[in-house]
């Protein structure tokens, strides 16, 4: 019944529309007038209302920048993340200001040389020195940007990968995260998908040397200021292990190791200070998995080397869980 | 082409093969597609502003899509984002746009009668369209249609037991995208071998507008990408149905162990964006020909920089070859390779900063006139700046790191490319609609049109850039699962609202769109006192565009407001006065 | 448009066609490259010997195509010089098949539990070449039976020419794809 009444209205609305532009159409027509030509009245508002639109519009992305600022992701938790913080506030700074100059110019310029009948447009169909001069300002800036990017980009890939580097493998499937600890060795023993079975849901080969130590997880101890190097395997489709407080994103790939290096320099309690009691470094996933994709994440944890230790000691390791407990 | 056989209805409008009936039907069926996406974007805005509670939009779905409580099945949501991406890229703004525009504006500018094979060109209609049904039928199959994204990334759009939609669903994607290209590369055959023959007497290269360049540029850019989706998607093919190993290694999906080994998931993003960015442009170019076009018209100016212009489309046709890269920085690529994507993508802005500053310049001591055609253009070149410096960030790759994949893209695309292209393609529609249908479509209602279209997108689309900045990943059904994400539910809400009011807005064009087909003032022959070759063609469709010999070209298309000149206006086939230099 | 032009944009049609059918194989090569750099378990393969017979017989069909203009020229009947580049072609199929029967006498499969992905590769590749061959044949058909009704003169044999241009193209894309396959 609904149905049929909006079908009604809406119906009834588009015969009044019909008629409102009809009429309007043949009072101008009366008056001898071509109702679809544009006069220097419309040319008028229509630049008027381009300046207050426009300038609008500007307001408008003020306004967010003031009011949404506090939504914002914290400052970055680890150290490459500083750098990359930096990076942003400089690269977002000038495009701030390229668009706080570019489009007042298009809106103004839309207003200001708004069309008269009188009026006559200035003939210039180019110019060499200004098209020069708008080619290689560009060009400078953008050669300043790319050679800042790439030392960022560099120095957050490149990771130095020490005796000391924590290695933790994160492993992904529709729809959760497992972490494996190296154990004392930090050595990861070998896994494959093959030896997926019961208990052993990472398929990690227990034949090898370097498993017996290792330790499963469903979060993430790190300990604060110590390089860590996550590893990530996947076992059905592509996800992305997301951490944005840290500035580190990773994709885990089916059939494909991949890994991302960073130091953790905030703990878990100076956050919740600085953000609130509800904060948590949390990992989530950033590529489309599946019906639970907005719904997979893991917890971190980053915590003192006192701390972390009690945790870790209450993990079991690997060779107890899977080949001891029946 | 002197053959002309008398057209009966079928022949006249169904199996045409006129460019000009041609060119509406694909903008027919482009504006119905878009209407379809449009809806889509609607159903899950509302999710997103009220995860999983039901709404009354929900009533357009299939009933299998909600759940008992009458909310939206997350995914259903997928599906919703997955079919309103394959729509607005391909349907919309490549068939759409370059399939009404290009084969509307081709022959009528460059003075031919036709397209270089009517039948060719009829055949990628109709291609187009067999596709369109396939891709709808898609949307009622019983486990719904594809759903693993727009970009189909395997293994999930490869296995249907990580998501229903990969069944049956993405079968009929792959085979409508399949036809959908072939029809792609029909008519860019033509549109190519069309502009390179059959161009009139005097329109030598340096002569030909803008809109005519920038769809021989995307004609090409399309002939060389289109293939290799094609291949991309064979391989998908034989992984998904045929149990070869392309893509897929070491899999076990729902418990179930399978045996491809040694495949790559990555290699299929590599072919994908090869086609992939190229497609951005192929949108995007056709949008700034057409912008070019009614900013020199109604500035009553030349366009400033004509060679420059087209310098910069042929280079950022180039470097859209080389830039494929970033959009796969963190899939855990070799850094250096990294390194070179950032450096060629970031290229890519000078070019556009070029073509910014030469509208700028365009419009500098102009005698502007505001169509609503005007009114988009200005629009385009505003979306344009806006969503192209974002572009800035993205594009560098240790920055991509945190914002990857986020609301930030999201935001990014749909300003840069979204409204940029379908700016310009309302641009085109209003501005040619007096030679599509020889009536002109109402003013007011133009007017309307633009304001609360512009003032609706930069509503939805820019405070995308905080959810991104906030860390919010795109496609995520609700935002409900982290608290961290807890403070974002009004930015939601207002995104949600202006997305349904920007969506009632364009209610208002088709009403205006389809009145004026019917009821419109009588248009003159060159409402617009244009130069260009179309506006001398009778304004009662003809097949073969001009009744006696073909006009000849004398002077490029921009002269607007020369001095010395008696009108502000010197169309194409006047010839140059003694002494006259040509600009 | 006058026969000359028209000439020429049909032909035009086909060269941008046959830019992108090679988009679709360079795409397809560049694939088979990246994967071959990446894969642990990449099998290799022998290629069998019916490819290499089959590489003379393509070869040796377009070296034939020459032969029309002149025959042309001096108003001879081609029928049996189109006719044996049709056998040649058919030929040309036969031995890709028995290529392939033989691969799979190695043990080299398309799809399935014993397959890897080379062989898969080798496989495609050699299939999408003989489906646009397939295209060819029907062209060459068509010539076939107009050249017997002596519909061809020097000045009006577009569709020969055309068919022969596609031939070539494919000689020449299959001779690419042997010696990558044999050589990569």
């Amino acid at each position: 019944m609904t149905n049929i009444l909006i079908f009604i209205i809406v119906i009834l609305v588009i015969a009044t529309l019909v008629q409102i532009v009809r009429v309007g159409e043949l009072l101008s027509e009366i008056k001898n007038k071509d109702v679809n030509e544009v006069s220097d009245k419309d040319n008028n508002t229509q630049g008027l209302l381009f300046l207050i639109v426009g300038f609008g519009f500007l307001i408008f992305v003020v306004w967010q920048m003031i009011t949404w600022n506090h939504l914002l992701l914290p400052p970055a938790s680890s150290v490459h993340g500083t750098q990359i913080d930096l990076l942003m506030k400089v690269s977002m700074g000038l495009i701030i200001v390229v668009f706080f100059i570019t489009s007042p110019m298009l809106f103004y310029f839309a207003f200001k040389y708004r069309g008269k009948k009188s009026n006559n447009a200035y003939f210039l169909s180019h110019n060499n020195k200004l098209e020069v001069v708008w080619t290689v300002i560009p060009t400078i800036i953008l050669t300043v940007l790319i050679i800042f990017g790439l030392k960022t980009w560099d120095n957050a890939m490149n990771v130095e990968v020490t005796e000391s580097t924590k290695l933790i493998e994160v492993y992904a499937k529709q729809y959760n995260w497992t972490a494996r600890y190296s154990g004392i060795d930090n050595k990861l023993g070998k896994a494959n998908y093959k030896l997926v079975k019961g208990k052993n849901t990472l398929g990690v080969d227990m034949l090898d040397v370097n498993s017996a130590d290792d330790k499963m997880a469903r979060e993430v101890h790190l300990v604060v200021n110590e390089p860590v190097l996550l590893k990530f395997r996947s076992q059905d489709v592509i996800h992305s292990a997301f951490l944005p407080h840290f500035r580190v994103q990773m994709n885990c790939v089916p059939g494909i190791s991949t890994q991302f290096g960073f130091t953790p320099n905030k703990t878990t309690a100076q956050m919740k200070e600085s953000e609130g009691e509800d904060f948590e470094y949390v990992l989530l996933c950033n590529k489309i998995c599946g019906a639970s994709h907005f719904n997979m994440q893991m917890k971190f944890i980053v915590e003192t080397q006192e701390e972390y230790d009690i945790w870790i000691a209450s993990q079991d390791n690997l060779e107890k869980k899977l080949l001891t407990q029946k | 082409m002197s053959e002309h056989h008398k057209e009966n209805f079928i022949t006249k409008y169904v199996f045409s093969m006129d460019h000009k009936m041609i060119a509406k039907q694909f903008l027919l069926t482009g504006m119905f597609m878009a209407v379809v996406g449009m809806l889509m974007s609607a159903i899950f805005r509302v999710q997103l502003a009220n995860p999983g509670e039901s709404s009354i939009l929900y009533n357009l779905l299939p009933s299998t899509w909600l759940n008992d409580a009458g909310g939206l099945n997350p995914d259903k949501y997928l599906a919703l984002v997955t079919m309103h991406g394959t729509i607005l890229v391909f349907w919309v703004l490549t068939a759409g746009l370059s399939g009404t525009f290009a084969n509307f504006l081709i022959p009528l500018q460059i003075g031919a009668r036709d397209m270089a094979s009517g039948f060719l060109n009829m055949l990628s209609y109709w291609f187009f369209f067999i596709a369109t049904v396939v891709l709808m039928s898609s949307l009622f199959v019983e486990s719904g249609p594809a759903s693993g994204g727009w970009t189909i990334y395997p293994p999930l759009s490869a296995l249907p037991q990580a998501i229903p939609g990969s069944g049956t669903g993405m079968t009929l994607w792959l085979i409508s995208i399949t036809l959908f290209v072939v029809g792609s590369l029909l008519g860019g055959l033509n549109y190519i071998v069309t502009i390179l023959n059959l161009r009139t007497i005097g329109m030598t290269m340096k002569r030909l507008p803008l809109t005519v360049w920038a769809l021989l540029i995307t004609a090409i850019l399309g002939v060389l990408s289109f293939p290799v989706l094609l291949s991309c998607g064979l391989l998908l093919v034989f992984d998904r149905s045929f149990g070869t190993s392309f893509y897929l290694s070491d899999i076990i999906i729902n418990g179930e162990v399978l045996h491809n080994e040694g495949g790559s998931p990555i290699l299929f993003e590599h072919l994908f964006w090869f086609l992939g960015h190229p497609e951005v442009y192929i949108i995007l170019l056709p949008a700034l020909g057409i912008v070019s076009e009614v900013i020199a018209v109604n500035s009553r100016k030349p366009i400033f920089g004509y060679k420059a212009m087209v310098g910069a489309l042929l280079l950022i046709a180039f470097l859209s070859f080389i830039v494929w890269g970033h959009h796969m920085f963190m899939t855990g690529m070799n850094p250096f390779l990294g390194s070179v994507f950032t450096f060629t993508t970031l290229l890519i802005a000078i070019p556009s900063a070029v073509k910014v500053f030469n509208y700028l310049a365009t419009l500098w001591r102009g005698n502007i006139r505001f169509t609503p055609a005007m009114l988009f253009a200005i629009g385009t070149v505003s979306a344009f700046i806006t969503g192209g410096l974002t572009g800035i960030i993205l594009g560098d790759s240790a920055l991509d790191i945190n914002v990857h994949d986020t609301y930030f893209v999201v935001g990014h695309f749909h300003i840069v490319m979204g409204l940029s292209a379908i700016y310009g393609m309302f641009a085109g529609v209003y501005h040619w609609f007096p030679k599509m249908y020889g009536r002109m479509m109402n003013k007011h209602l133009g007017y309307i049109h633009f304001w609360g279209t512009f003032i609706c997108a930069y509503g939805v689309f820019f405070p995308m850039h905080f959810l991104g900045l906030a860390g919010l990943p795109r496609r995520y059904y609700s935002n409900s699962a982290f608290p961290m994400f807890d403070g974002l539910s009004d930015i939601n809400a207002l995104i949600t609202f202006f997305a349904l009011a920007g969506a009632i807005v364009q209610a208002i064009f088709l009403f205006n769109f389809f009145y004026s087909i019917f009821k419109g003032t009588k248009a003159s022959q060159n409402p617009w006192k244009s130069n260009t070759l179309e506006w001398t063609t009778p304004i009662e469709r003809i097949h073969g565009n001009w009744p006696g010999e073909l006009p000849v070209v004398k002077r490029w298309a921009y002269d607007y407001s020369k001095p010395g000149a008696e009108e502000d206006f010197i169309i194409q086939t006047e010839p140059l006065k003694d002494g006259e230099i040509e600009h | 448009m006058d026969i000359a032009l028209r000439n020429m944009v049909k032909k035009q049609l086909l060269w941008i066609s046959l830019a992108a059918i090679s988009m679709f194989f360079a795409s397809m090569l560049s694939a088979f490259i990246v994967e071959k750099a990446d894969v642990g378990n990449w099998k290799e393969f022998i290629l069998p010997n019916y490819f290499v017979f089959s590489t003379g017989v393509i070869i040796l069909s377009s070296l034939l195509l020459f032969f029309i203009k002149p025959q042309l020229k001096k108003e001879k009947s081609i029928f049996s010089l189109v006719f044996s580049v049709l056998i040649l072609g058919i030929i040309f199929s036969y031995f890709q098949i028995k290529g392939w029967q033989q691969l799979t006498n190695q043990g080299i499969f398309l799809t399935g539990v014993g397959s890897n992905i080379s062989g898969s590769f080798l496989y495609i590749l050699t299939l999408t070449h003989l489906l646009h061959l397939v295209g060819g044949l029907v062209g060459l058909c068509i010539s076939t039976i107009k050249s017997k009704q002596n519909l061809y003169s020097v000045n009006n044999y577009l569709g020969l020419e055309l068919t022969a241009i596609y031939w070539h193209f494919l000689t020449v894309l299959w001779v690419i794809l042997f010696a990558f396959l044999k050589f990569y």
